[in-house]
């Protein structure tokens, strides 16, 4: 470091105007390699993230037209360069132990000490954390959905739509953490080094099948055993690494000390059932319950509580119809995500918003707040519910 | 793509910078503006604990020592060798190293004040 340091010459003294003590002064100059150096910036960092930048754990993500954000491991945050018209003088560090040449013993003042300023920065950057951009992962891996042909059909597949963890790393503006979550939400798996999404279709046909299997084999469904799942499954033409992922999807882990025991969970398999019925469009609310209830595994039972953010009801005339509407496809984003909202219906009442907009996380943006930038609020009366519409109509 | 930020210090603390701030433009004169290297550009004086005088050509700027809220840190640009080579993790060939960090300035933000009787000094502050 230091001999690098040497090479650029970029010694200035920093440190003597910074420990001037009271009476004593030093004469400051342009620097001998004085410019405007537009290779240096400034970045304003928090104390708090500071430790992440030194310890190497910062990266800086996107792409040539979008605006670049910064990301920690964890956290993204916005990058604003800030101008000043006022003169900036930047002045590098001397050598570690500064050349400090008295003339004199006596004589303090005579020190051939001069602080020198290489550049006059022209603002700084400023960081200011934000809501992470994970539109663009769904739509990416929307692109090529995996679905079982692929495997079954064993010809040379994988034709594009692609992408590996570090593909996604560098297209993403989002911290590491951020775009595991958004994965797990997108219930997303790594198949063959790539992450994907498995179609509806796929996913609804492996459950089904884990499904019969299991009254087959008589298995229970709040226990099921991994191995024996897999196996059976896969004698079945499902490959192990789908078959896990729809137990992760539809179930949790229960700990076993020498097998993988899964429970299905009630309102993740009703759910997915639910949508299957609604897949061919609108219906009558009542011949919806019939067959949802018709379908799901015995044992189970259907609320409609469980279909939250994911239908929309509508009143015809005298009848109450059902449809799919759901949450994870529309934008994260809240402005977008409200532009979604409203071209959907133009007024919605709090219990129909509350389920599409509970996921939105702005940093320093309460739900409150964001009804309030979003949202038009209207009630007749005191006693009324509230009425939501767009602000921007 | 993304670009890396990388601290040569790793755990050691980072060099510090400082900044000497004031309001407006130094001028230096018109012969001067091509050749400003090495150019004295005036004298900083500490007349107390946290207290200075700025003294350029017949003015002098009084200021203070303040720490920074938020420290800066002083970022340089620097290509990477394999930018080419597919794969790799920084696609962008380009890298931001630590080279400094900020936590002081000296700030200068009264008007200058006219010293007479001063010898000649090359430069000028103009507001």
């Amino acid at each position: 470091m230091e001999v690098q340091k040497k090479r650029e010459g970029w010694e200035g003294q920093a440190e003597a105007s910074l420990s001037l003590t009271p009476g004593s002064s030093i004469p400051i100059c342009y620097h001998s390699q004085f410019g405007s150096h537009d290779d240096l910036l400034l970045l304003e960092v928090d104390d708090k993230l500071l430790p992440d930048v030194l310890g190497n754990r910062v990266s800086i993500r996107g792409q040539p037209d979008e605006d670049a954000v910064l990301c920690t491991l964890s956290s993204t945050y916005a990058m604003k360069f800030v101008g000043t018209s006022n003169s900036v003088f930047l002045i590098p560090p001397g050598d570690s132990i500064p050349a400090m040449k008295t003339t004199s013993a006596n004589d303090e003042m005579s020190t051939s000490v001069v602080a020198s300023v290489i550049t006059v920065a022209p603002g700084n950057i400023e960081l200011i954390q934000a809501a992470p951009k994970l539109d663009k992962l769904q739509k990416l891996l929307s692109e090529n959905p995996y679905n079982l042909e692929e495997d079954l059909s064993s010809s040379s597949v994988h034709s594009g739509g692609l992408h590996r963890w570090q593909d996604l790393v560098e297209t993403i503006q989002a911290s590491e953490e951020e775009i595991r979550a958004a994965l797990k939400s997108l219930s997303a798996v790594e198949v063959d080094g790539y992450w994907r999404i498995v179609d509806d279709k796929t996913m609804y046909e492996t459950l089904e099948m884990i499904l019969r299997n299991s009254v087959l084999h008589d298995w229970k469904i709040s226990a099921l055993s991994e191995d024996c799942v897999l196996s059976t499954m896969e004698a079945d033409g499902f490959p192990p690494r789908i078959v896990s992922h729809c137990l992760e999807t539809h179930g949790s882990k229960v700990y076993c000390s020498n097998d993988n025991l899964w429970r299905l969970d009630e309102k993740r398999v009703c759910l997915r059932f639910a949508l299957r019925v609604l897949s061919g469009g609108k219906m009558k609310l009542e011949s919806f319950m019939d067959k949802w209830e018709h379908n799901i595994p015995p044992g189970m039972k259907a609320d409609l509580k469980m279909l939250e953010g994911e239908v929309l009801y509508e009143k015809l005339g005298v009848e109450e119809w059902i449809r799919a509407f759901s949450v994870s496809a529309l934008p994260s984003d809240p402005a977008n995500r409200f532009a979604a909202l409203f071209r959907e219906r133009q007024k919605w009442e709090w219990k129909d918003l509350e389920p599409y907009i509970r996921d939105i996380r702005v940093p320093g943006l309460s739900t409150e707040g964001l009804l309030i930038k979003y949202t038009r609020r209207t009630q007749p009366n005191a006693e009324a519910e509230p009425i939501f519409s767009s602000r921007y109509t | 793509m993304q670009i890396r930020l990388k601290c040569i210090c790793r755990q050691e603390e980072c060099r510090e910078w400082s900044i000497i701030e004031l309001q407006g433009v130094v001028e230096s004169h018109p012969s001067l503006v091509d050749h400003l290297q090495n150019l004295e550009i005036g004298r900083l004086c500490c007349v107390s604990e946290g207290n200075y005088t700025f003294t350029v050509g017949y003015h002098e700027l009084s200021g203070t020592k303040m720490a920074l809220k938020k420290p800066l840190l002083v970022l340089k640009k620097k290509k990477v060798g394999d930018a080419f080579e597919s794969g790799s993790s920084d696609s962008s060939g380009v890298e931001l190293e630590v080279i400094g960090i900020i936590r002081h300035r000296i700030i200068f933000k009264t008007r200058p004040m006219a010293l007479i009787s001063k010898p000649l000094v090359k430069d000028k502050k103009n507001l």
